[in-house]
């Protein structure tokens, strides 16, 4: 599978992509020349030698605060989709296995987070099992399981409904044979682009929690923090947004890239339920999941 | 005269029965893009009443031969040589205005797939009924009462319902005879059917080929018959023509291609029926019911 | 119940739906097959023929009656005395459509062995018993790196063929396994059933067309809207059927010297078959 992403172009570059922003995590803090919490009276100044990137509104070094807040922010939003994956992905395709009682359990859960309000819950969760940025991302991530939830559910029923998984079934595969030798492979890259797209989410969530006091604490820097209080200086600085913007999309990007490279190597499978995916996405009825082969 | 006057006129004899109505004169279909020849001469000559059929492998050309008679080649094909003649007119000069004049109301056709020649979503019924005002310029409800005579027409049991049906709520047979149907709406005087009975139950292609039968006797319809099944074209067609691979390989009067095979790719079709048809036990059979009434 | 009997099916009942959308897809239907024997299955478009399969192979629960593989009653059987039953590999089964029995992201090589490997067999040895099998069914061992859509429709039917016997079982139901092939590959798929005739292993050759089970099959049994109507051998069946339905079907099958009278036959068997 790894070798055959990285046979396709758009793999290596996710690939590349990903591992320079994984160094930036790993190294970022430091490498930053200043300290990036330390103010000094040049405010919103532009970049210089000193200040590569310019300092903010209480004249603090940019490109330092981008380095070190690389960190959390990507361990944030990564953990935001592991546990997004974890608590989704799972019971997604359980639930089309452990028989009646866990899969209207589970539908039922996945309904109710979806329509938990966001921020009463988090605050609720820190204020339970106190307030870090682990705690803050695993809310996050469990608020937005239960799209992980229904991607894989639907990706697995459409599988366990096909002629092969009954073949094998006739030969007396047991579920954990059948989920892992058909499902599996088809349920991937309908979950990598998910995987993708919530990683994107998490950033962005990552810093709006901050502003609220939870996860990361300010004046500790992320790239989402930088770019909210960027955009609040808009007028004075119009470049400013630019660094985290850059940082954020490429990130993005690159698991986007990876989701395709991922896709593209699972096969037809895997690429016509993308499509479906995205038709319901395009509001195209939720319930039409196609069965294997009836096109 | 409309069809359905000539239906309740059993035995109507056609008129002219002399006259061509389709003749294709070598002709031979060309791929552009691939620049090589698909189909290499293929002639035969249709008169009202007389059935001509077409086997052959998958890919031979048959369905592209059709095509061509109809004016609706796929792209990047062309006719590349010979002639074809509707009703006494070479259609290599018509202009679109005088195909749409001649489709339907002259020579028309029926393929394999007939869910995907209606649309779903309005009641086949209004289709037929859609095609018959266009055609013949007739009112709304003389349309709608035409359509319902031709729905009877090609035994559907109960024609006012199947009206107001939509496709997906008729079987493959019930649908094929209602694209029949809508074949005929304007009184051709050449119909094509292609594989039309491919998909279907052998019992309900028996039906649909009894009733292209039915057509072609009662007012003189001249078919062209397409399947890669040699029995299905025997029951009906007087004439064969074996294809392969683009060439003709055989052709002849249906009982002479049958009794006395020239091609070996014939001999092999028959050989397969006679393998693994019914042919084995009914003439082994019918053999035997010989020998005793003569005994007797 | 005779010894010799690898499948015995006695009064099935199938029903589908729930409630008010309950309705009967089987109706008391008996039939037996015995060791090495093929029987053909005809019957029209829903008259249950997939049905009676599915309910054999206990995909489809039955309402009533019994089914007997191998000597083995197992009517109520649980999901784990099915897993159990199904890896010995007694039954199999064989799709009409190849392309959709076989998953396409897996190779033709593991598709093949995965019965094996279900039960337990190791990878190299299950490679190494699938070879002459490759044999019985006309396929090149080239193919079996290849994935699915990389074969003609036959060459993916002779997979599936081969895939059903892998397990050695002592009965194979075919679903319309030559419906979906043109008529070369149906000539080629057929020639490879009847050769298996010979090596012991029991048929049910499922189609809605009498005449490609007629040269392979030794008995006919045949369906009408979910009722079994007829049962005999071949030659019975084809030359004296009984049935209305089973007359209307084998005047209706295309044959290449019929008589001209035969369309006046299937006018009256088609009445006849309505006011029944
Ligand atoms: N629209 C098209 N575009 C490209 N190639 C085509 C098209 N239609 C037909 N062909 C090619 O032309 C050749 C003849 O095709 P044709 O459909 O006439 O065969 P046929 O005898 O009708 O076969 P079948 O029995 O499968 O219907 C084939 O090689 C086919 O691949
Ligand atoms: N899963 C299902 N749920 C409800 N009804 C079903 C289901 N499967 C089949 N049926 C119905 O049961 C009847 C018998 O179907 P079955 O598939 O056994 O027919 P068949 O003889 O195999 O037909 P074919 O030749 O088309 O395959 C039909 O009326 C069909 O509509
Ligand atoms: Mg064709
Ligand atoms: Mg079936």
């Amino acid at each position: 599978m790894v070798r055959r992403i990285l046979s396709l172009r758009a793999g290596r570059l996710a690939a590349g992509i990903l591992s320079a922003i994984a160094l930036l995590a790993i190294f970022g803090p430091l490498l930053a020349p200043d300290n990036p919490l330390g103010s000094s009276s040049k405010t919103l100044a532009g970049p210089s030698g000193q200040h590569w990137l310019g300092t903010d509104y209480l004249g603090r070094d940019v490109f330092s605060r981008l380095l070190d807040g690389s960190r959390d922010s990507v361990v944030g939003a990564v953990e935001v989709a592991l546990v997004a994956l974890v608590v989704g992905v799972i019971p997604g395709l359980l639930s089309v296995y452990l028989g009646r009682v866990f899969e209207w359990t589970s539908l039922r859960l996945a309904d109710t987070l979806i329509s938990l309000p966001f921020l009463v819950f988090a605050v609720a969760v820190t204020a339970l099992l106190g307030n870090g940025i682990t705690q803050a991302m695993l809310v996050v991530g469990v608020l937005v399981s239960p799209v992980f939830f229904r991607v894989s559910r639907a990706a697995t029923l459409a599988v366990a409904r096909s002629q092969y998984v009954e073949v094998a079934l006739i030969s007396g595969a047991s579920v954990n044979w059948i989920v892992r030798r058909h499902v599996w492979v088809k349920v991937l890259p309908a979950v990598a682009v998910a995987l993708a797209q919530t990683m994107g989410v998490g950033f962005i969530v990552v810093s709006s929690l901050s502003f609220l006091g939870i996860g990361v604490q300010p004046p500790a820097p992320t790239w989402g923090g930088l770019l909210a209080s960027d955009l609040n200086y808009l007028h004075y600085q119009p470049w400013a947004p630019v660094a985290p913007s850059v940082l954020i999309m490429a990130t993005v990007w690159g698991c986007n890239l990876l989701a395709d490279a991922i896709r593209d190597v699972s096969g037809e499978t895997g690429r016509a339920l993308i499509n479906t995916r995205k038709a319901q996405a395009n509001g195209l009825g939720a319930k039409r999941i196609p069965v294997e082969g009836r096109v | 005269m409309t069809i359905l006057s000539e239906l309740r006129t059993p035995h109507a004899v056609p008129t002219l029965p002399d006259e061509i109505v389709l003749a294709l004169r070598d002709v031979r279909i060309y791929d552009q893009v691939n620049d090589r020849e698909i189909v290499h001469g293929i002639s035969f000559e249709l008169t009202p009443g007389r059935v001509v059929g077409i086997v052959g492998e998958s890919g031979s050309g048959k369905t592209l031969t059709c095509r061509a008679a109809l004016g609706i080649l796929p792209e990047h094909f062309a006719i590349s040589g010979g002639s074809i003649e509707i009703t006494g007119q070479e259609i290599a000069g018509l202009t679109p205005e005088q195909w749409t004049g001649l489709r339907g109301s002259t020579i028309s056709a029926v393929f394999q797939d007939p869910a995907s020649y209606l649309n779903p979503s309005i009641r086949v019924g209004s289709q037929i009924a859609e095609v018959i005002r266009v055609k013949t310029g007739a009112k709304r409800r003389q349309a709608r009462h035409r359509a319902l005579e031709l729905l009877a027409a090609v035994h559907l049991r109960n024609p006012a319902l199947v009206y107001e049906q939509y496709t997906f709520e008729l079987s493959g047979g019930m649908l094929q005879r209602v694209l029949i149907a809508a074949a005929i709406a304007a009184d051709p005087t050449v119909l094509i059917a292609d594989e039309a009975t491919t998909a279907l139950d052998v019992t309900v292609q028996a039906e649909i080929l009894d009733l292209l039968a039915d057509l072609q006797e009662r007012i003189g319809l001249a078919l062209l018959v397409v399947s890669h099944d040699l029995a299905v074209v025997a029951q009906l067609c007087d004439e064969v023509l074996v294809m392969r691979e683009g060439e003709v390989v055989e052709q002849g009067p249906t009982a002479e291609v049958l009794h006395n095979p020239k091609h070996e790719y014939t001999r092999m079709l028959i050989a397969e029926h006679e393998q693994y048809g019914l042919e084995r036990y009914l003439e082994a059979e019918a053999d035997r019911d010989g020998g005793l009434t003569r005994a007797g | 119940m005779p010894a010799d009997a690898v499948l015995q099916v006695t009064d099935l009942d199938v029903h589908y739906g729930k409630g008010r959308r309950r309705a009967q897809a089987l109706d008391g239907v008996s039939l037996e097959v015995r060791r090495g024997e093929t029987v053909g299955l005809i019957g029209e478009t829903g008259s249950g023929k997939s049905t009676l399969a599915r309910t054999i192979l206990g995909l489809v629960p039955a309402s009533a009656g019994r089914v007997v593989i191998d000597g083995e009653e197992v009517s109520g059987y649980r999901q784990r005395q099915w897993r159990t039953l199904r890896r010995r590999g007694v039954v199999q089964y064989v799709f009409q459509d190849p392309l959709r029995s076989l998953d396409p992201d897996v190779t033709i090589a593991d598709s093949l062995i995965e019965p094996l490997l279900i039960r337990g067999v190791a990878r190299g040895e299950a490679l190494v018993r699938v070879r002459p099998l490759l044999e019985r069914v006309r396929l090149d061992e080239e193919l079996l790196a290849r994935l699915p859509g990389e074969l003609s429709g036959g060459q993916r039917q002779r997979v599936a063929v081969a895939r059903a016997l892998v397990t050695e079982p002592a009965l194979v139901i075919l679903d319309e396994p030559v419906s979906a092939l043109d008529s070369a590959n149906r000539v080629e798929v057929l020639e490879i059933l009847k050769e298996l005739r010979t090596s012991g292993v029991a048929l049910v050759f499922i189609s809605h067309d009498l005449g490609s089970v007629a040269g392979v099959a030794d008995r006919v049994a045949v369906m009408y809207q979910g009722r079994l109507v007829e049962t005999g051998t071949t030659r019975e069946v084809i030359t004296a059927p009984q049935h209305v339905y089973t007359r209307l079907l084998i005047g209706s099958a295309p044959t290449l010297r019929s008589g001209a009278a035969s369309r006046a036959d299937r006018d009256a068997l088609r009445a006849a078959l309505l006011t029944a």
